[in-house]
């Protein structure tokens, strides 16, 4: 199993604020690791480290054996690093399908000219970015909503077409920022399964964020935890439930929870 | 899991150079070049001007450039407090100045006294008078607008308030052209404060006037800066303005009545402009449709240059304008007609350069 | 209920008059309805073209003061039409009373109120003596208050839902025909009408003498540069305000090369016409890339700058010998076609239809494309955009250098064509202009782009009258417009589809502020009560 994306020793500063500091972290292919923690833990700004939209003062980012510092957004998006947000950040007056098929942006090749004179290999070109997209859309069941306008979409829809969009990229990665954020239990459930059908079914490598531990402990592979922008804990699931650092993290100190 | 993965050592940054960047460098060191060559050229070969004609540009420069910082007061606001260029601002200012105007009228037409009017004979409050009715009719202008153009629009997209922005802009100049006629008015100053008299003082044997009109105008400009600083700093309202401008949602929650605030903070800005307008017409004595214009679009560029939303920034920034445009023509070696052009290329400079401004916090950037 | 509204129209309505008054409305409308109606002798039209104004604007007060009303009584709307009517008739009457008086002591008030000219006064007060003047004004208006309040409720009337009903059904029946679907979805028909279109464009210039071409090819240009600025404003959400710079560019490239002063190199008009829009984009590009960097606020404030800076260089004495500086280029040459002048005014207008229709087709195809996509992403929200592999800069240059080569195009045309460009061509009021067009015809919408210029270029050709309240009424529409129509008049089907949810007409209010909230800002609170609710 090789490794797809490496941080080491991460560190992000706001000016006194260490907001990650020194994380470490592993995600092999084909598995689905979660970086949990509670609100303010740091974690979105890891993400925002990784996509190249913040530069970490120190540390590296490794996607695929290269460092991904300095890099910009993108072009790390063109490496094959996708990415949905923690409040849906849709396009919003664009179609379910303009919206999937804007995801499918890097994989395609044609600009002004090919659009201008629409010759065969870019009628083929946006063929196949239909067809591709139609897939995926039949994937997360919103095939017959394709050219409704996605900020007319119920949120649970909205959610999985964030996905979608970000699978159009065909990445190597795809980072999840609280995908279950505002889902009443059984949406949550529809949710965690759907995650692990991309991993199971199309052998998707998943790097996710939560700090609903339902979601993450069903279907993590391997489980990271911050606290104040530190790594206090790692491992699989059931270890890292058991982790007193964990527990206090999440509930306090059991001293304060007598009080 | 054996990972073969080249590491960078540690603490070191490798930096990837953008052909911007490099752009940017050579823009940046062929300007300070070329401001170099010119300063040496302007102190040691060049004797087109004597110290007494930079004093006199120095002069009218500071003047300007104060009326310049109490402009931009009511642009730094606005935006401070709803990241909104208040496009119309100029001409909330230029109605300001036909207030005056009308009042100086008026006032000159009333007689006091055989051969006197009223104006002459009591200059001091006629000047309050003009102050008082200026600035009225652009607090009034000021609440207008927000309420109009601006309110409706809040929260909506940017593009859509700036677009409103611009119309309600367009509208109040062509309205102004239409009732009062686009000609040029001679803005009558009582006779104490006429223009073109002066104090003098001599710099390298010749010598300088300094205008009453001009030192009316910056002493009063200080004054209300100082004024608005005050109100910013120490009162309810301004400590409401800054909540708000930290946090919309948050100073709600506070039990901040926003949307007063926010008119509060129009109608201030109205006032500033207002005296702004007055203070224009006595120093410079020409009222017509246009004059909010350009003085509207440099004092932006004067918040933008001291750094926008921040308010010593925008004082700094009108002055720092007023001089560099004053000087700007002689010392670059450029015909006076292009001093406008100084103005619009600082804006782009200081935005490709510096977006935060001389004072200001990064703001150029949005929130990922 | 009824005094409240009433008195509130009452006031706004009364404000608008007395505005309307002092930049002289009523009296250029009076000039224009006597030039239509010449049987009639001046001092009689005067007074019935004042009344009939002063009539339908207490209308218009009446029924914006019953809008609010219960449907039932109605005695409800109808009184508070009357309130409304009586105070806007008593501000204009008081008005009237101060200014009649004034004019019968022979005060000119045109030193300061430039429209005030003893005729308007005259008109105004109905050629009467200052009180019963005011007492007219009081009558008319509370005459017509109460129509506009009964006009409002027959407007609600009962019979109003079984007809509208039937219009939709029928509409409806119509849409569900098997022809009509088959038909709408077919490319033939597509054909078709593209081929009406183009054959009934081609045709109708046959019938215009040379002023209307003139006219035409003016509202042609604009479109031009419509089209290029729906890409930069509608598409990819940068707001350009200084088109004209690279309409300047157009212009003086054609006119440096090919007229004989002050260059003199006499080059033919179509290699001109090429390189005046190459070096339009470029210069589009060169100035984006600073530029371009900048949030969306700022880009507007510094393309103004940049358009009022190629002004001042035009004119400057540095310039002159390129330019001609304040007296411009003479003598720019057209273009000849197969060693065909293309000289009159028709011929030309023949040409810039062509131009519009390449142009029309390079927008479709660039719309529907990845290019297209790519742009409206990033006018939605630009981070995203840039997350999912757009590259922005790169795009947002490319926007603003093919608006900047539009815009060139129209430079180039409009040079050509008047044979003659000087600053006073370029001026702010080119890009407000242009802005304006792209606007009020509808965001990313080519129709809309094409009723925009033709709404506001047109028009005032029509009435010329109306010439000079034209920068008015074009910056009240952006507000106006901004408030209640985003999505302009003729909204892209894409747009329209995003407003579809919204069933009920927002309604025409003059105190904007009250309940026309935008529309995107509905959908946001609609949003975050859905998330409230969860």
């Amino acid at each position: 199993m090789s490794i797809v994306l490496e941080t080491q020793s991460v560190t992000k500063r706001f000016g006194g604020l260490t907001a990650v500091n020194s994380v470490d972290l592993q995600v092999p292919e084909h598995t689905i690791a979660s970086v949990i923690g509670p609100n303010g833990a740091g974690k979105t700004t890891f993400f925002n480290c990784i996509t190249g939209f913040y530069i970490p003062e120190e540390g590296d980012v490794l996607f695929q054996g290269a460092s991904l510092i300095g890099i910009a957004p993108d072009k790390i998006a063109k490496l094959g690093i996708a990415r949905t947000y923690q409040n849906i950040r849709l396009f919003n007056t664009m179609t379910v399908i303009e919206n999937v098929m804007v995801g499918h942006h890097p994989r395609m090749k044609k600009g002004l000219i090919g659009a201008v004179l629409r010759g065969p290999s870019t009628v083929a070109e946006e063929r196949d970015a239909y067809r591709m997209a139609m897939d995926l859309l039949r994937f997360i069941g919103l095939k017959d909503k394709a050219d409704v306008m996605a900020r007319n979409l119920p949120y649970g829809d909205q959610r999985r077409l964030e996905i979608a969009r970000a699978l159009a990229n065909e990445p190597h990665l795809l980072l999840l920022d609280e995908p279950a954020a505002g889902m009443n239990p059984q949406e949550t459930a529809a949710m965690t399964e759907f995650i692990r059908r991309l991993r199971d079914e199309r052998g998707q490598t998943i790097l996710l964020i939560e700090h609903d531990m339902r979601v993450v402990m069903g279907i993590s592979d391997q489980v990271t935890v911050l606290d104040h922008g530190e790594k206090i804990s790692e491992g699989p699931p059931d270890k890292v439930k058991r982790d007193p650092r964990v527990i206090e993290a999440y509930l306090g100190k059991p001293l304060e929870e007598d009080v | 899991m054996a990972v073969e993965t080249q590491t960078a050592p540690r603490g070191l940054r490798r930096r990837r150079i953008r052909p911007y960047q490099v752009v940017q460098i050579v823009v940046a060191v062929s300007i300070t070049a070329f401001l170099l060559y010119r300063l040496q050229y302007v102190l040691f070969v060049d004797d087109l001007y004597g110290l007494d004609t930079w004093t006199r540009f120095l002069i009218s420069g500071l003047v300007i450039g104060a009326v310049y910082a109490v402009i931009a007061i009511g642009y730094t606001l606005v935006y401070g407090i709803l990241f909104m260029i208040n496009f119309a601002h100029g001409e909330v200012m230029m109605l300001g100045a036909f207030a005056a105007y009308f009042v100086f009228e008026a006032l000159g037409a009333i007689p006091a006294g055989a051969e006197t009017s009223f104006l002459n004979t009591y200059p001091i409050i006629s000047i309050i008078l003009a102050f008082i009715a200026g600035m009225s009719v652009s607090t009034g202008m000021g609440l207008l607008l927000e309420r109009v153009a601006y309110r409706p629009l809040r929260g909506g997209p940017r593009l859509v308030a700036l677009i409103s922005a611009i119309g309600a802009s367009l509208f109040l100049q062509n309205a102004a052209q239409l009732m009062f006629s686009p000609r040029r008015r001679a803005f009558a100053n009582p006779d104490f404060l006429s223009r073109g008299a002066g104090f003098e003082v001599m710099i390298s044997g010749r010598p300088v006037l300094i205008t009453y009109t001009g030192t009316f105008v910056f002493v009063g400009s200080l004054l209300l800066l100082a004024l608005l600083y005050f109100i910013i700093q120490r009162t309810r309202f301004g400590q409401a303005v800054r909540a708000i401008a930290e946090d919309q949602e948050a100073a709600a929650l506070m039990g901040i009545n926003v949307d007063r605030v926010i008119a509060q903070t129009f109608a201030l800005s109205g006032a500033m402009a207002g005296a702004a307008g007055v203070m224009w017409g006595l120093h410079n004595g020409i009222v017509y449709h246009f004059i909010g214009f350009l003085p509207g679009l440099k004092a932006f560029t004067a918040a933008v240059l001291g750094g926008i939303g921040n308010i010593p920034g925008a004082m700094v920034g009108g002055l720092v304008l007023g001089v560099v445009e004053a000087l700007g023509p002689a010392f670059l070696g450029l015909d006076f007609q292009l001093k406008d052009v100084i103005a619009f290329s600082i804006l782009v400079l200081v935005l490709v350069f510096r977006p935060s401004g001389i004072l200001g916090e990064v703001v150029a950037e949005e929130k990922v | 209920m009824a005094i409240r509204n009433g008195t509130r129209a009452g006031l706004i309505f009364g404000f608008i008059m007395v505005f309307l008054i002092l930049i002289g409305v009523p009296e250029t409308i009076n000039v224009i309805l006597q030039e239509a109606t010449t049987n009639i002798d001046v001092e009689t039209g005067q007074v019935i073209n004042t009344a009939a104004f002063l009539f339908v604007m207490g209308v218009v007060a009446g029924f914006a003061a019953a809008r609010k009303e219960e449907p039932d009584p109605l005695s409800g709307a109808v009184l508070s039409g009357l309130i409304a009517g009586l105070i806007t008739g008593a501000t204009t009457g008081l008005m009237i009373i101060i200014l009649r008086s004034l004019a019968l002591s022979e005060i000119d008030l045109r030193e300061y109120l430039d429209k005030l000219s003893p005729t308007a006064i005259e008109s105004l007060a109905l050629r009467l003596s200052p009180i019963l003047a005011g007492g007219a004004h009081v009558l008319i208006f509370a005459l017509s208050g109460a129509t506009g309040g009964l006009l409002n409720w027959i407007g609600r009337g009962p019979w109003r839902g079984p007809v509208g009903q039937m219009i939709s059904n029928t509409r409806d029946r119509l849409a569900r025909l098997p022809i009509v679907a088959q038909a709408q979805n077919s490319p033939i028909t597509r054909y078709v009408v593209w081929a009406a279109v183009i054959a009934v464009v081609m045709i109708v210039p046959q019938f215009l003498n040379d002023y209307w071409s003139f006219v035409l090819g003016t509202v042609g240009i604009y479109v031009i540069m419509g089209l290029g600025l729906n890409i930069v404003v509608g598409m990819a959400g940068l707001l350009d305000l200084g088109n004209v710079a690279f309409f300047a560019v157009g212009a003086y490239t054609v006119g440096l090369l090919t007229a004989p002063e002050p260059v003199g190199v006499l080059w033919d008009f179509w290699t001109a016409l090429i390189f005046g829009i190459v070096l339009a984009g470029l210069a589009g590009v060169i100035l984006g890339v600073p530029v371009l960097r900048l949030r969306g606020d700022y880009l507007a404030i510094v393309t103004l700058g940049l358009g009022e800076i190629i002004r001042i260089l035009i004119r400057s004495d540095l310039l002159k010998d390129f330019t001609g500086g304040p007296r411009g280029v003479r003598d720019i040459s057209g273009p000849s076609l197969f060693g065909l002048e293309i000289g009159s005014e028709r011929t030309f207008l023949y040409f810039i239809l062509v131009g519009i229709f390449l142009l029309i087709f390079v927008t479709i195809r660039l719309k529907n494309s990845r290019v297209g996509r790519a742009w409206i992403a990033m006018r939605e929200d630009e981070t995203v955009a840039q997350a999912m592999g757009i590259n922005t800069l790169n795009y947002k240059l490319l926007a603003f250098g093919m608006g900047a080569a539009f815009a060139g195009l129209g430079g180039v045309l409009f040079a050509s064509r008047n044979q003659f460009t000087g600053p006073e061509d370029h001026t702010l009021l080119v890009s407000i202009n242009v802005l304006a067009v792209v606007i009020v015809g509808g965001m990313n919408s080519i129709p809309g782009v094409i009723l925009g210029a033709f709404a506001l270029k047109g028009l005032p050709e029509i009435l010329r009258q109306l010439d000079e309240y034209r920068v008015l009424v074009f910056g009240g529409l952006l507000v106006v417009m901004m408030i209640l129509r985003p999505e302009g008049l003729w909204p892209s089907q894409r747009t329209r589809l995003q407003f579809s949810d919204e069933d009920e007409p927002v309604p025409i209010e003059l105190s904007s502020a009250t309940s026309a909230a935008p529309t995107p800002i509905k959908a946001d609170v609609e949003e975050q009560k859905q998330a409230a609710t969860r």
